[in-house]
């Protein structure tokens, strides 16, 4: 039944407002032939657009919990070629999107104030949301792949916004090739899968290769594929090469979303097509320990990266590389002991990332627009910049220290309460090398700070620059918004069960996806 | 010699001159279109895997899906061109290397 489903109406939301988003932009500004009338009435339809999207949220999350409780896992809808199933992982994912989703499309408006073209911005940050719900819910590789295609497409429009500038551009073509070379390679393994398997669906694949003995060349060679394709929009270490200059030339909105939602999105999708080949039994621990070796490797070329970065949106892009470190050790620890507390600890990372970098991004966004963008300059901001900020911009020093501190996994914030998850659950295992593992990544952990503290040093320490002082004031859009993102970096520090109702049922969906 | 097997060598064909030129070419346009010459390997490769698993409706159903998919991507990335060319005045993306470290 197609009207009476939450998860309907949660996809076909966004994206039904996706054209009314652009239309009533573009025909607010032919009616009214003003300037700047476009962006002011495309954000409002957009954010109206991503706060009903919330209704269909909380009727999902309801039925999920209600049906969870009659031990099956999933909402399903399907209707044609579409085939998606809303377990707890999607519904993680969903959160992350819409939520920052919403917060980026009520910071953005005095961010673009002056640009051409923001009706088509908001559409496809309307789209993008829509997109990676879909994503997050995906129960067949075809339907994976369709949605991770349509999301890289909706990233590359908004990576290359500043189309007049050449280092935007740059950015966008490097994002663009290496994306789109990603995304055949996923669909020759798709079509791997498809001529040994004789099916597409994860669960029938899974069944099948469950069956097998051994996992045949075929379908090892398929695994490889999505680890590689997949693994661009991750930025596993030696496909990352695209994720500093996107991350770091996109407006700032959408640094924020890139970092904090489409590099997890693509997460999921490569745990997803993975999760059935683990089916075999007996090789779990090889799958670990492959995801594990990307962890170290994303670990410790991210940050020895970030510690010689200048700029500061450039250092927090290699700080993701970080991240996705941290949470491919949680969730190869979940696979290695098969208890669902790693799988936890790596999904509540990922909720904990989105916050965090989501407000490291637009709270540096928010300085770059003061400092920079309002005067029409568009310089990268530098650690330089930013000396003494804090005595002109209070709000949006503090929110970018809270931001980096809890990155830096700091207590008492949220990246601090996560991390810690994570490696509880390594030392559980009782096995030197996941204890090694996990040590190492708190060693990452500690060597972060070398470059978060000096860039909070020099926002409260150094002497106020000239150009701290010549800076526009902050647009109080810009710091309601900050101030609501800091909020949840906190509280969650403080109370770290909050989000329980959340990650529990996501560790589970994952465990049960790797067959645990 | 099967209808399979010479799918299968156009595949592998396909994809080394995709490959060939993706790294070879220097000009953005010639770029796009190895980008395009991949995505026909692989859209030949699911034919020919529908076909080998006898799901042919699936494997076709997906293949028409990717040239879809594919024709945005050259779409865009040909904006991106356009723009490339306006902007910096050259299409060789060995000059589009301005963004370091």
């Amino acid at each position: 039944m197609m009207e009476t489903s939450p998860l309907f109406w949660l996809i076909a939301l966004p994206l039904l407002a996706t054209p009314l988003v652009y239309l009533s932009g573009h025909l607010a500004q032919t009616v009214t032939r003003r300037e700047t009338v476009n962006g002011r009435v495309a954000r409002d339809v957009a954010l109206a657009a991503l706060l009903a999207c919330w209704l269909p949220f909380t009727w999902a999350a309801r039925e999920l919990a209600h049906i969870s409780a009659a031990h099956t896992d999933a909402l399903t809808f399907g209707w044609g070629g579409l085939a998606l199933r809303l377990d707890g992982l999607s519904l993680l994912l969903t959160v992350v999107a819409l939520g920052l989703g919403t917060l980026v499309a009520f910071y953005s408006g005095p961010y673009l104030a002056a640009d051409r073209g923001q009706e088509k911005y908001y559409a496809m940050l309307v789209a993008i949301v829509g997109i990676m719900i879909a994503l997050g819910c995906a129960a067949d590789l075809f339907n994976l792949w369709v949605w991770f295609e349509a999301m890289a497409v909706a990233s590359y429009l908004l990576v290359a916004f500043y189309h007049e500038q050449p280092t935007s551009l740059e950015a966008g073509v490097k994002y663009l090739v290496q994306s789109a070379v990603g995304s055949i390679l996923v669909l020759l393994g798709i079509g791997l899968v498809l001529a040994h398997t004789a099916t597409l669906d994860l669960q029938e694949i899974r069944a099948f290769v469950a069956t097998q003995g051994a996992l045949s060349p075929m379908l090892l060679a398929a695994g490889a594929l999505f680890l590689i394709g997949f693994g661009v929009k991750v930025a596993l270490v030696p496909l990352h090469t695209w994720l500093p200059d996107a991350h770091s030339q996109a407006p700032s909105g959408i640094s924020a979303m890139l970092s904090g939602v489409v590099i997890e999105a693509g997460l999921v999708a490569l745990l997803r097509s993975l999760g059935p080949l683990t089916a075999v039994a007996g090789t779990a621990t090889a799958w670990a320990v492959l995801l594990a070796c990307f962890g170290v490797l994303n670990m410790l070329v991210g940050n020895l990266l970030a510690l010689r970065q200048t700029q500061v949106k450039r250092m927090l892009a290699y700080s993701s590389l970080v991240h996705v470190g941290y949470m491919l050790v949680g969730v190869s620890v979940a696979l290695f002991t098969g208890t669902a507390v790693g799988a936890a600890g790596g999904l509540f990372h990922l909720f904990n990332h989105a916050l965090m970098k989501g407000l490291a991004f637009l709270a540096a966004g928010a300085l770059l627009y003061t400092l920079h963008l309002a005067v029409g300059d568009h310089n990268p901001l530098t650690v330089n910049d930013l000396a003494g900020a804090a005595r002109r911009y209070p709000l949006a020093a503090l929110t970018l220290s809270l931001a980096l501190l809890s990155l830096g996994g700091l207590p008492p914030f949220a990246g601090f309460m996560s991390k810690w998850q994570i490696f509880v659950a390594g030392f559980q295992a009782h096995n030197g090398w996941v204890a090694a593992l996990v040590i190492f990544a708190a060693l990452n952990s500690v060597l972060s700070l070398a470059y978060y503290a000096p860039l909070v040093n020099s926002l409260y320490r150094l002497k106020s620059s000239e150009l701290v002082w010549a800076g526009k004031p902050m647009p109080r859009t810009m710091s309601v918004a900050l101030a609501l993102l800091a909020l949840p970096v906190v509280a969650i520090g403080f109370w770290p069960g909050l989000m329980r109702w959340l990650t529990e049922p996501a560790g589970l969906a994952l465990m049960a996806l790797f067959g645990k | 010699m099967t209808l399979l097997n010479i799918g299968l060598i156009g595949v592998l064909g396909l994809l080394g001159v995709g490959f060939y030129g993706l790294l070879t070419s220097r000009n953005l346009i010639k770029v796009i279109i190895a980008l395009q010459i991949l995505a026909k390997a692989a859209v030949l490769a699911l034919l020919v895997a529908g076909n080998a698993s006898g799901q042919i409706g699936l494997g076709q159903s997906v293949a028409i899906t990717v040239i879809v998919a594919d024709t945005i991507v050259a779409v865009i990335g040909m904006a991106l061109a356009i723009q490339v060319r306006r902007q910096m005045h050259t299409l060789d993306v060995v000059e589009l290397a301005r963004l370091r470290g």
